[in-house]
C-alpha cells in the first residue's frame, strides 16, 4: 500500500494489494467480467452507457461492479471482503477521505458469542495462534459455555430492564436477531481470517445479553514497525508514544492492553479498522473515497441497480490542503461532481446511522434538533455528512420500511459528556491526525466528580440542573449481571424470559434515573420559534477551580479558536466573549452575572434551593477568583438505534414486509435491535456480503 | 444502588487469612440471644425473621455460604453494602453477637464469632493500630513508597484501571463507553478515603478490581498500583517500597496533606 511516510514499514511487497491494472486486467476485461463473476477478479468498469433494466431504460453509468457497498466502516468493509471472497467484484464508496468510519474511533470491543472461536479458545485456557496473549483467561469456562440458542434467547430476553425500567431487548426484531446469532460464530472466524487479533474475552457489550461473556477487543503488539501481517504497530502509529499526539494511522490513541492481552499490546478502533481495511485492499476490494451516496436507483421492476453519488472532498481548514486516505492501493480517484454506479447484483448500505442529522434524529426526540450538538466523532467523519441518515433516507425513498425507531431511548444514546472544551466531546483526538484541525481541541475530561468545581448554565446564562447529577447515565444491564449491572441475579443465576427479572420490587429497588440531559436541551428564555433551539451550555468556573481540579488549560486540550473555551477577567467580559466567539450562541448569556452572584450566596448558605445541590453531593465552591472561564459542555448523540427494517439476511424490507430486490443494509443504517455497535455491524456485513452473492436475487446474467 | 461509593463490603474476605484470632468465647449462648434481639430490631425487616430475605433485593441469610467469612459480615454491618445501610453505632461486642446469631440460627452452622475477632477486623479496616495509638502511625505524606515502584506500575495502571478511572486518575474514563469512575487521586479521593488505612484501600482494590476480573494481579502489583496513585496525588516518595502486607499497611493513614 502506498503511503508517503512509511510505506516500507507498513507492508512488505508481498502484502501490497495488487492493483488490477498491474494484474493484467484491462478496462475491457472489467466490462467482460461483468457477465460472470470471476474469482478474485476486481471488476470495476467504466462502461459508458448500458441498459439499466429489462425495460430498456437508458442510463449513463460511470462505474459498475457486482456489489456496491456504501460506507467503508464496520458493516461495509466486512461485507466487501466477504462478497469478494465469494468471487464478486466489489466497489466501496465512502463520503469521507479515508476508511474506517466510526469503527476507527471505537474501542474495538466486538461482542459476538454463540460459542465463537474466541470463547472456545479462552474456555480451553489457550493463547492466540501467534502466542501474543500472555494473560490467563479473564472469564471462567462456564461463562464462555455459549451456544446460538442461548445467545438468541439472551438478545430477545423481554424480562431484562435497564435502570429506567426500560426493556429494550423486548423490542428486538426476532427474525433479524436469529440470523445475527447464527452468524456470530462464523463472523468471529471470518474477522480472525482477516488480520483481526482478539484479546481475552472480558465481558459483554451492552445489548449482547446477560448470560455469557462474549466481547473481546482487537489488539496489535507494539513493535519497531507497523506490519499488519505480523501484528505489530509502532508506538507512534498507536498514539502511545506521546500522550498529546494521535497519528494518521489511528485517529484515537490506542489503549495499553495490559489487563486483557499483554503489557506490550495495544487495543482500540485503529487496531481493528486498519487491519480489516488492509485485508480488503490486499484482496482487491476497490475503494472510492470522497463519494457520498445520494440516491438509490431502481429499475421498473423495483430492483435496486445502482446509486447516484456526489463528490465530497475534505480540505484542511487551516491550510486548504485536500485530505487523502492513509493507504491508496485500490483507490479509484474520481472527481466528477455526480456519478452513477451500477450494481450488477446488489447495493449494501452500511452508511452509518442518523445521529449526525439533527432534522432526522429530532423525529425521535424533538429537543435534539439543536445543530450545535453533533454526533460523536464528527471531526473524523465530517460535520453534517458523517452519520447523516443518508442511507436510511435513500432506503425510504425506494419504499423501505423502518424498524426500532424508539430504541434510541433504551440506553439513552444522547447524553452529557464529562469532557469539556471541545465540540467533539465523546472521544479525545490529538494533533497528528489530519482531522484534528476540525476540532482544534482534544477537550479535557473532568469526570463526573470534576463538576463540583463549576456551575453549568444555558444559553441565557441560567443554571438548569444539579451539576453533580448532570452527566449521570443509567447502568446498562449485561454480563456478569447482578446488582452492579442492573440485573437482579448474576449471569449464572439469570434465567432469560423469567418474569421475576422485572418484578415490581426489583424495579423499585434498582430504579435510577436522572434527567440532566433533558433539562439541558429544553426550551428556555432564549429559545425562539419555530425551532426553539436550546443553544449551547457552558461550564463556568474560576481560577481557584482550575487549581483545585488540576484542569490543564492549554493546547491541545483547550483552544481559543473553536468557540468552546473563553477566559476573561470579569463575568461581564466573559458574557461578551461567549456571544462573540460561538456562532450557535444566538444571544448574550446576560443572566450570568446574577447567576454567579446567586450561586456564591448559596455556597455561603451551604445549600442550593434552586436545584438542591448540597454538601452531600460534593463541597460547594464560590466562583470569585479571576480569571473566569467558560468551557463548552456537550450533549452528544452517539449511537443510532433505529433505521431500515431488515430480515435475517439483511435484506431491506418494504412496507409489506417483502425484500426490496438488490438492497441490503446493516449496522447503524438498520434498525430493530438494541444489539448495536461492532458486533451488530460486522455480523450484518458478513451476512449481507454472503447473501448478496450466494443467495441474492436472480437477474439477467446470474 | 451504589454506583460510585467505595464500599469495603465484600472486600474483606482476605483479611481473615492474616488476622490471628483469639480464643473463642465459651458462652456462645448469651451472645446468640443478644444477637437475636439485635437482629430482630435491625435486620429482620429486610432479611426476614426466617432469614429467608426477599430475593433478589434482600438476600437470604439462611444457608448463605458468604457467612463463613466473619470479616464480610463485620464490613457489611459497619459500612453497609448497596441497599444495606451501615450500622456505625454497633460496637464490637454487638456485631459479634449478631454475627454469631446469623451464623448459628435457622439451619446455619458457621460457628460463633468473638468480640475480639470483630475488634481485630475493625482495627484493620479502620486503620487503627493494634493498640489504637494514632500518634504512632504514619500517613501517606511520610514517604511510604518509592518513585521507581510508582513509575513501574504506570503501564499496569493505564492498562487495568484507566478505562474507568482515567489516565489522570480523576475518574474520567479513558474508554468512551465507560461511565465515570471514582477519582483515585486529588481532593475527592482524599475525602472518600480520608481517615482510613492504606490496608483498607489495598484490600478493597485487590478484592474488587479490576471490576471485570478482581484479583488479576499479584499482591505486590496491587501495592505498586497504590504507590502510583499516591505518586500521582503528589504524596512524596521515600526510600522503602509500599509493602503488600496488611498489618504494615494498616499503620499508614490516608488523609489530606494538611491533615
Amino acid at each position: 500500500m502506498t503511503r508517503k511516510r512509511n510505506k516500507d514499514q507498513v507492508t512488505g511487497s508481498e502484502s501490497d494489494p495488487v492493483d488490477p491494472e498491474e494484474k493484467g486486467l484491462s478496462r475491457r476485461d472489467f466490462v467482460k467480467g461483468g457477465a460472470a463473476v470471476g474469482a478474485g477478479a476486481a471488476v470495476i468498469s467504466e462502461p459508458g452507457r448500458v441498459e439499466a433494466s429489462e425495460h430498456g431504460d437508458e442510463m449513463e453509468w460511470h462505474y459498475e461492479a457486482d456489489i456496491v457497498v456504501i460506507g467503508a466502516g464496520c458493516t461495509g468493509i466486512p461485507a466487501a471482503i466477504r462478497a469478494h471472497d465469494l468471487g464478486a467484484s466489489v466497489l466501496v464508496l465512502d463520503q469521507n477521505f479515508d476508511a474506517g468510519g466510526r469503527m476507527a474511533h471505537s474501542g474495538s470491543w466486538v461482542s459476538l458469542g454463540g460459542g465463537d472461536a474466541v470463547q472456545v479458545r479462552d474456555a480451553n485456557g489457550e493463547t492466540d495462534a501467534e502466542g501474543f496473549i500472555n494473560v490467563d483467561p479473564l472469564v471462567s469456562p462456564e461463562a464462555l459455555d455459549d451456544d446460538v440458542d442461548l445467545l438468541f434467547k439472551d438478545v430477545t430476553d423481554w424480562s431484562v430492564l435497564d435502570e429506567q425500567g426500560y426493556a429494550y431487548y423486548r423490542f428486538n426484531n426476532p427474525d433479524q436477531h436469529r440470523g445475527w446469532a447464527e452468524n456470530c460464530p462464523p463472523t468471529r472466524e471470518f474477522l480472525m481470517d482477516n488480520y483481526i487479533r482478539f484479546a481475552r474475552i472480558n465481558g459483554t457489550h451492552f445489548g449482547g445479553g446477560v448470560s455469557r461473556a462474549r466481547a473481546a477487543s482487537c489488539f496489535l503488539m507494539l513493535g519497531e514497525v507497523t506490519d499488519i501481517k505480523n501484528g505489530t504497530i509502532t508506538p507512534e502509529d498507536a498514539g502511545v508514544a506521546d500522550p498529546e499526539r494521535s497519528s494518521a494511522f489511528c485517529p484515537r490513541q490506542l489503549s495499553i492492553s495490559a489487563d486483557r492481552t499483554n503489557v506490550n499490546a495495544v487495543h482500540g478502533g485503529g487496531a481493528m479498522a486498519r487491519c480489516l481495511e488492509f485485508s480488503a485492499r490486499e484482496k482487491g476490494v476497490r475503494f472510492m473515497f470522497n463519494r457520498h451516496m445520494d440516491e438509490l436507483i431502481r429499475d421498473h421492476n423495483g430492483q435496486i441497480i445502482g446509486v447516484r453519488a456526489s463528490y465530497t472532498p475534505r480540505h484542511d481548514p487551516d491550510t486548504g490542503e485536500q485530505l487523502t486516505s492513509y493507504w491508496s492501493a485500490g483507490n479509484i480517484d474520481e472527481t466528477r461532481e455526480t456519478i452513477n454506479v451500477r450494481a450488477r447484483r446488489a447495493v449494501v448500505v452500511g452508511a452509518g446511522g442518523h445521529a449526525g442529522n439533527p432534522a432526522f434524529r429530532s423525529q425521535f426526540y424533538p429537543r435534539m434538533n439543536e445543530p450545535w450538538y453533533p454526533t460523536s466523532g464528527y471531526a473524523l467523519l465530517g460535520y453534517g455528512r458523517g452519520q447523516d441518515a443518508s442511507g436510511i433516507i435513500a432506503g425510504i425513498n425506494v419504499g423501505a420500511s423502518l424498524d426500532g425507531l424508539h430504541q434510541n431511548f433504551g440506553r439513552r444514546t444522547y447524553h452529557i459528556q464529562t469532557r469539556i472544551g471541545t465540540r467533539d466531546a465523546y472521544t479525545d483526538m490529538y494533533p497528528g491526525h489530519p482531522t484534528f484541525p476540525f476540532r482544534k481541541s482534544a477537550g479535557f475530561d473532568i469526570g463526573q466528580s470534576g463538576f463540583e468545581h463549576l456551575i453549568a448554565v444555558n444559553q441565557v446564562g441560567k443554571r438548569f440542573f444539579n451539576e453533580m447529577r448532570l452527566a449521570d447515565e443509567p447502568i446498562e444491564p449485561r454480563w456478569p449481571g447482578g446488582q452492579p449491572h442492573g440485573v437482579p441475579n448474576e449471569w449464572d443465576n439469570h434465567t432469560p424470559y423469567d418474569w421475576r427479572n422485572c418484578r415490581r420490587e426489583w424495579v423499585r429497588e434498582m430504579y435510577h434515573f436522572s434527567h440532566g440531559v433533558d433539562a439541558a436541551v429544553q426550551i428556555n428564555e432564549g429559545s425562539i420559534g419555530p425551532e426553539y433551539y436550546s443553544g449551547p451550555i457552558w461550564a463556568i468556573f474560576d481560577q481557584a477551580a482550575v487549581d483545585r481540579g488540576q484542569f490543564e488549560l492549554r493546547e491541545p486540550y483547550f483552544s481559543s479558536e473553536n468557540g468552546c473555551f473563553f477566559q476573561a477577567d470579569t463575568i461581564e467580559e466573559l458574557i461578551e466573549k461567549i456571544y462573540a466567539g460561538n456562532e450557535y450562541q444566538r444571544m448574550r448569556p446576560n443572566y450570568l452575572v446574577d447567576t454567579v452572584n446567586q450561586w456564591n450566596s448559596y455556597v455561603d448558605q451551604g445549600e442550593d434551593p434552586d436545584f438542591e445541590r448540597g454538601q452531600s453531593d460534593a463541597p460547594m465552591h464560590r466562583i470569585d477568583q479571576p480569571p473566569y472561564y467558560a468551557a463548552s459542555i456537550m450533549v452528544v448523540w452517539h449511537d443510532s438505534y433505529g433505521g431500515l427494517r431488515i430480515n435475517r439476511n439483511c435484506q431491506v424490507l418494504d412496507m409489506q414486509g417483502n425484500p426490496i430486490p438488490g438492497l441490503y443494509a446493516g449496522g447503524e443504517s438498520s434498525g430493530g435491535g438494541q444489539m448495536h455497535g461492532l458486533g451488530r455491524a460486522t455480523v450484518h456485513g458478513y451476512i449481507a456480503g454472503t447473501h448478496a452473492v450466494n443467495g441474492g436475487v436472480v437477474g439477467e446474467s446470474r | 444502588m451504589n454506583r460510585t461509593g467505595f464500599s469495603v463490603a465484600g472486600a474483606a474476605g482476605v483479611i481473615l487469612a492474616v488476622t490471628a484470632f483469639g480464643a473463642r468465647a465459651q458462652d456462645d449462648g448469651a451472645a446468640f440471644d443478644q444477637g437475636r434481639t439485635i437482629y430482630e430490631q435491625n435486620c429482620a425487616q429486610c432479611h426476614q425473621p426466617s432469614g429467608e430475605g426477599i430475593p433478589p433485593s434482600f438476600p437470604a441469610l439462611a444457608g448463605n455460604d458468604n457467612l463463613e467469612d466473619p470479616a464480610l459480615i463485620v464490613n457489611n454491618v459497619r459500612n453497609g453494602r448497596q441497599a444495606m445501610p451501615a450500622f456505625p453505632d454497633l460496637g464490637a461486642e454487638e456485631i459479634a453477637a449478631v454475627a454469631t446469631y446469623v451464623r448459628s440460627a435457622w439451619s446455619n452452622d458457621y460457628g460463633a464469632v468473638s468480640a475480639d475477632e470483630v475488634s481485630e477486623i475493625l482495627q484493620t479496616l479502620d486503620g487503627e493500630g493494634e493498640d489504637g495509638d494514632q500518634a504512632a502511625q504514619t500517613t501517606i505524606w511520610d514517604g511510604v513508597y518509592t518513585q521507581s515502584q510508582a513509575d513501574d506500575a504506570r503501564l499496569i495502571y493505564i492498562g487495568a484501571c484507566a478505562a474507568c478511572h482515567g489516565t489522570r486518575l480523576n475518574g474520567a474514563p479513558a474508554e468512551a463507553d465507560m461511565g465515570s469512575g471514582p477519582p483515585l487521586a486529588g481532593p475527592a479521593f482524599l475525602r472518600e478515603w480520608g481517615g482510613r488505612s492504606v490496608a483498607a484501600l489495598f484490600e478493597y482494590t485487590r478484592s474488587t478490581m479490576p471490576q471485570r476480573n478482581p484479583g488479576q494481579y499479584s499482591d505486590q502489583q496491587y501495592a505498586d498500583i497504590i504507590a502510583y496513585m499516591l505518586s500521582y496525588g503528589d504524596a512524596p516518595a521515600g526510600d522503602t517500597p509500599l509493602p503488600a502486607d496488611i498489618s504494615e499497611l494498616s499503620n499508614i493513614i490516608i488523609e489530606a496533606e494538611d491533615g
